[in-house]
């Protein structure tokens, strides 16, 4: 069995994630010790290809845009997210975990995904920073009690149980404004959070999750208002938006823990 | 500004850094307690610890445990899990100790995110 990461970097013109998935890359064989692919439709973007296992690219079909905040301040920008429901026919690995580029690896936790015999794992739970800060659109996808799962990280295997998974999530990508309507998230755009909470709904008998696993470790997170202000091998140092207060922060660091860093601008100023 | 007014504002800042910091130690102890063993899932808590000392006291070798992710485990060797809670609960409970001791020591809002 051969393992390995998958990332998507599809670069907007303003963000470079190619760039993030290069970083990724980077402490990816340095915290879990395994090769990294890439999927991208700017492969010319890429500096140094000996990053990665494998690039495998890709044509760029979306038109989503979504606003990009860096602290107070936003841009509206393409968002190139609809390729993740194909990640089951990218992968060149028997058992892939799938990252956001903007996740920074700061422990080896997420290596145990390997060693268990589970064929779906994913994180219904991330963890807010900060104390003050709650969201429920983080525990269901809306008010009739849908659990929430992150598609920034999960691991599969390919086997019969995962494929049937990203057939039904592709069923769901294909007619996202159906399944929008029928689980009643109104008018908001298309979000891979989402889409992956409805086909694990769908896929169990529209019931309570049983047969999809807990990913190992814990993903903590920091909103787009925030700011990553350095970081330092494994000790991050963030800026995080104080409560009702814009514009105002509390210093806060980490160390050892994997977090997901939601200000693009201010994570792409720290990996230049 | 009042001299005595900027100080409880500082303060005031000082409190919420702090008591941040302490909030997210205390999660990174709970990821801590967590080990993997026989591809199962634990966390080292004290009725784990208790429970599998138990085992072993009555000599009981192999066992069942239920992981997190609610999946039975099979444990060939109760001794060597034990030694795997035991070690866990240890680097958990320690690490917690002294970073706490070192947050709490600190006096500015930059010292308590610094090392």
């Amino acid at each position: 069995m051969n393992n390995g990461v998958l990332c998507f970097a599809n670069n907007n013109g303003r963000i470079d994630y190619v760039k993030q998935a290069e970083f990724l890359a980077t402490r990816v064989k340095k915290y879990l010790g395994l090769p990294t692919s890439l999927v991208t439709s700017t492969p010319q973007d890429v500096s140094n290809k000996k990053l990665f296992d494998k690039i495998i690219e890709i044509q760029d079909k979306n038109k989503n845009t979504k606003r990009y905040y860096n602290g107070t301040e936003h841009e509206s920008l393409l968002f190139k997210n609809n390729d993740r429901c194909n990640s089951y026919a990218y992968s060149p690995y028997t058992k892939t975990l799938v990252l956001d580029t903007d996740v920074i690896i700061c422990n080896d936790s997420l290596k145990h995904a390997f060693t268990n015999n589970h064929s779906f794992q994913i994180y219904s739970n991330c963890v807010d920073l900060t104390t003050w800060r709650h969201h429920p659109e983080f525990d269901y996808i809306n008010d009739k009690g849908i659990e929430f799962y992150w598609a920034t990280a999960f691991c599969f295997t390919k086997d019969d149980i995962s494929e049937r998974f990203f057939v039904m999530l592709n069923y769901v990508v294909e007619n996202y404004k159906h399944f929008s309507n029928v689980y009643d998230l109104g008018t908001r755009n298309f979000r891979n959070d989402h889409a992956f909470s409805i086909a694990i709904h769908v896929l169990n008998g529209f019931l309570e999750n049983d047969w999809i696993k807990k990913l190992p470790g814990s993903l903590y997170y920091t909103l787009d208002r925030d700011h990553i202000t350095n970081i330092s091998n494994d000790k991050l140092t963030f800026l995080l938006q104080k409560e009702k207060c814009h514009g105002e922060y509390t210093l806060a660091s980490t160390k050892g823990m994997n977090v997901h860093v939601m200000n693009k601008f201010s994570l792409e100023e720290m990996i230049k | 500004m009042d001299n005595k007014l900027k100080e409880a504002l500082d303060f005031s800042n000082y409190s919420a850094t702090l008591n941040n910091q302490k909030q997210i130690l205390s999660k990174k102890y709970q990821d801590d307690l967590v080990f993997y063993f026989n591809g199962g899932a634990f966390v080292a808590t004290q009725d784990l610890f208790s429970f599998v000392v138990s085992l072993w006291t009555c000599g009981i070798d192999k066992t069942v445990i239920i992981d997190t992710n609610n999946t039975p485990v099979q444990i060939d060797n109760v001794s060597d899990f034990l030694d795997m809670v035991k070690n866990q609960y240890a680097f958990a409970t320690n690490t917690y100790l002294d970073d706490f001791k070192t947050l709490t020591s600190k006096r500015s809002i930059q010292d308590l995110v610094n090392e």
